[in-house]
């Protein structure tokens, strides 16, 4: 059981701070880290695996801390964004070195395996710099995979991948983080970390903003209404029915359906079926119109 | 025309009219962009514009560089003379002092642009493929005269500021001119040398790397192949001198240093300078500094010419 | 190629420092002195002890400093620069051993692109393998050791490790060494000119260090600016990307 966690900390450059006390856990399964550009996932992604030391606050990985110590990348795996790999080694050459710098007793036979979890054997006696953007990705996660790392950090690990390659790595991921490791990946596209993950860090301009299941956290978030969308046989009517309730706080006639912005989740929901009952309105289908990480988000970020 | 929100219309797509307007004014045209090109060209090769440690180097070796004019003129001014000359000024100390500057901001200007992959920028501009190589010289070639001249300007201030009338200064500025007009051969030839080689290269590192082996190289070599061919090495000038041998008068061609040296000696220079004077030779001298500026100047046209510039 | 981990290190970094144009640079101060010495043996100068001059002052001076320089700042320079020395670094490879196994191929690849060619041209230049060319091969050899720790030193320490080295070669070596006596004890080309020097007893060299003080000096230097290296290695930094 490998977790990470961080207890206050802050990384600042002279003025500018980069992560701003930040504190949270992150266990076994697959975490999204997510965030606008610039909001400090690559710098605490940098933090975690031990590559930048923390200008304050204590960072532990599986008990210990990742800066200066080698030791731990028997256990960890890290994924960089940066694109640069030795593109004059093949992909087969880089994975084997990178298993004998772990010093695995069977290197070759190791960096097959992990060349063969990322679906490059056909690739891999080709040189790197003839690789598209997305192999080069491909190759470089099977680096990561090749001492079997309980540990695996990404750093926007789908960048240029075409979707039938994302959603491949998606899928291995995923059974990755079933089988009990922690994986943590970040991302600015919030398709890919709402489809990916359950449990997601929220980072905006080096601050945690938002952490655990994102529909818990949209919960949470009271202060902001709840949009509905309603299809029913009467919207008008059912519309103003519904403006007197104090649990909404707007009501909107669209070509696609009642909006309704309620500002008591609870409330609403219990109030709903009766509502259309008394009003003899039939309901036909209630949708949350935000459930999607992406309001989550733009409300975080206007927040 | 703006549709209503949320509403999509039975036929597909719209186009919306968030008040983008196309700009009408003047376009300033392609002296405009040269001009920018040499500003901003002549800003980044001194480091300015760059955060602190642009400007390390260059300040360094400006300082360096003006400090002999510095101490001559307060020599001068405790009465003393001025011994540093206009024309060849402290001769080893100009060839370290530039080949530091170029081989390491020569690449700032070429190098970088090659690297980041912006050239097809400049060139959808109406920028003619030669005006772009032109404006990095020039702007490097006037970085290179400030390097050289403003030491001389400041020792000749120095001197005059002590000066006893007006002859004495008009002897000085007599003095004066040759040695920045030699100075202008220095800055051109060298930028243009530094310049090209830099342009070979995207990585900053094998530009610096090959700029500081010609010129060093070619250097030593010059120094040593005239000691070996029989020169009065550097040792002080004696009286009622032999000529030395052809070997020596002929080393200076291999170094760009020496060679505008050999110029300014067939011009009828006559301070001391690193190599013998080339006497018979002093014509090959003038052929050498036309071939080595003609060809540095070949290879920037020809690597900025290919059509493939990604 | 090599197996464990240094092999692995020295592998992937020879083969990337060979690799592409960059051999060319290497070799091109070494073809200079060859050739140079061949032209002059035909050309029978006057000058006696002509060899010892641009063996010497060419080839310590400006060949071995600067082809070191090239090659040493490479070996760790190009995989900082362009970060993917992160994939050598997310491992449990001791730094000691990136630092210890890239030094040792710089050094060796010095070697061969310094020593050999000046042995080559001091037989061709004195005809033989005299007392000459056997100090100049193992001042070069110390030389090769000595200058490549310092600039797989300056490679950690700046990104602009050529442009730094450089500054150390023109204002260090060659400007002060020229005139301050006090730099020379800090300078690595008199460290090997001295080394040379105990060999070939050849006053042309201007060798102005004795051997002890040669040796044990470039001994404490290269011990020292490894261990230095060592140790900015193991706080390596990636910058945040600021997108």
């Amino acid at each position: 059981m490998t977790t990470i966690e961080l207890a206050n900390v802050s990384r600042w450059y002279g003025n500018v701070v980069a992560i701003n006390d930040i504190t949270m856990t992150i266990g076994p399964g697959v975490t999204g880290l997510l965030g606008p550009n610039g909001a400090g996932k690559s710098t605490l992604l940098h933090l975690i695996s031990g590559f930048l030391e923390p200008s304050r606050g204590t960072l532990t990985v599986a008990g210990a801390p990742s800066w200066r110590n080698p030791d731990l990348y028997r256990r960890l795996g890290l994924v960089p964004e940066r694109p640069s790999v030795y593109g004059f080694l093949t992909g087969q050459e880089f994975v084997r070195a990178t298993a004998r710098l772990h010093q695995l007793r069977d290197p070759d036979r190791a960096a097959d395996r992990a060349i063969g979890i990322v679906e490059m054997a056909e690739a891999q006696h080709r040189r790197i710099s003839t690789y598209s953007k997305g192999m080069r990705q491909r190759i470089k996660v099977a680096a990561a995979l090749v001492h079997d790392p309980e540990l695996l950090l990404l750093d926007e690990p789908f960048n240029g991948m075409d979707p039938r390659q994302r959603l491949h790595m998606m899928d291995l991921l995923e059974a990755l983080g079933d089988e009990g490791r922690t994986i943590l990946f970040s991302s600015h596209i919030l398709e890919e970390v709402e489809r990916l993950s359950g449990t997601i860090q929220v980072i905006v301009a080096g601050r945690l903003a938002a952490s655990g299941d994102f529909r818990a956290i949209r919960r949470l978030m009271t202060s902001r209404p709840h949009v509905f969308l309603l299809h029913t046989s009467d919207d008008r009517r059912i519309g103003s029915a519904l403006i007197g309730s104090p649990a909404v706080t707007g009501v909107e006639m669209t070509g696609r359906g009642l909006q309704v912005k309620a500002s008591d989740y609870g409330a609403f929901s219990r109030q709903i079926a009766g509502l259309t009952r008394d009003q003899g309105v039939q309901l036909r289908a209630l949708l949350p119109e935000d459930e999607s990480l992406e309001s989550v988000f733009a409300y975080l970020v206007e927040s | 025309m703006t549709a209503e929100h949320g509403a999509l219309p039975a036929s597909g797509g719209v186009i919306h009219d968030i008040g983008y307007r196309r700009y009408t004014g003047l376009r300033l045209g392609r002296p405009a962009i040269i001009r920018a090109l040499v500003w901003h060209s002549l800003r980044s090769s001194v480091g300015i514009g760059r955060g602190a440690k642009a400007k390390i180097i260059p300040v360094i070796v400006f300082v360096v560089m003006c400090l002999p004019a510095v101490a001559n003129a307060v020599a001068v001014a405790q009465g003393g003379h001025r011994l540093v000359p206009y024309d060849t000024y402290l001769f080893g100390l100009r060839v370290l002092v530039l080949i530091i500057f170029i081989a390491a901001q020569a690449p700032e200007l070429v190098s970088r642009d090659l690297r980041s992959h912006v050239l097809p920028l400049y060139f959808c501009r109406p920028l003619r493929r030669l005006d772009y190589p032109l404006a990095k010289l020039t702007a490097f070639i006037l970085a290179c005269l400030a390097l050289i001249e403003i030491p001389l300007l400041l020792l000749y201030l120095g001197t005059i500021a002590q000066a006893s009338g007006p002859s004495a200064i008009w002897a000085q500025t007599r003095a004066l001119i040759p040695g920045l007009l030699i100075g202008l051969l220095w800055a051109v030839l060298l930028a243009a040398i530094g310049l090209a080689l830099a342009s070979l290269s995207g990585r900053r590192a094998y530009a610096t790397g090959s700029i500081a082996i010609y010129f060093f190289l070619t250097w030593i070599l010059a120094g040593l192949l005239d000691t070996i061919g029989g020169g009065r090495g550097r040792g002080p000038l004696t009286e009622g001198a032999v000529p030395a041998a052809a070997g020596a008068r002929l080393s200076g061609l291999v170094s760009p240093f020496t060679t505008v040296d050999g110029v300014r000696q067939w011009l009828g220079g006559t301070s001391r300078g690193p190599i013998p004077p080339p006497g018979g030779y002093g014509p090959l001298y003038g052929v050498m500094f036309l071939l080595l500026l003609a060809g540095a100047l070949g290879l920037l046209a020809a690597r900025y010419r290919k059509a493939d510039l990604t | 190629m090599f197996s464990g981990q240094a092999g692995t290190v020295a592998s992937i970094t020879l083969r990337a420092t060979m690799g592409r144009k960059r051999a060319f640079l290497f070799a091109l101060p070494a073809v200079i002195l060859i050739l140079i010495t061949a032209l002059l043996k035909i050309a029978h100068p006057s000058a006696p002890d002509w060899p010892s001059a641009i063996l010497g002052e060419f080839g310590f001076a400006v060949v071995l400093p600067l082809t070191a320089l090239i090659i040493g700042t490479s070996v760790l320079g190009a995989e900082i620069d362009d970060g993917s020395v992160v994939h050598l670094l997310a491992t449990p490879v001791r730094r000691s051993t990136v630092i210890i196994s890239k030094f040792a191929v710089g050094a060796v690849l010095t070697m061969l692109f310094t020593a050999v060619p000046e042995v080559i041209a001091a037989v061709i230049a004195t005809g033989g393998l005299t007392r000459l060319a056997e100090g100049l091969f193992v001042g070069a050899l110390a030389g090769s050791v000595i200058y490549n720790a310092v600039f797989v030193m300056i490679s950690v320490l700046t990104t602009r490790a050529i442009a730094v080295g450089l500054l150390y070669l023109l204002v260090w070596e060659s400007l002060l060494g020229n005139f301050v006596s006090g730099a020379r004890i800090l300078s690595v080309e008199q460290y090997s000119l001295g080394i040379a020097n105990s060999i070939a007893s050849d006053s042309n060299l201007n060798a102005h260090l004795g051997v002890v003080t040669a040796v044990v000096m470039g001994a404490i230097v290269t011990a020292g600016t490894l261990i230095l290296a060592v140790r900015r290695l193991s706080a390596f930094s990636l910058k945040g990307d600021t997108v």
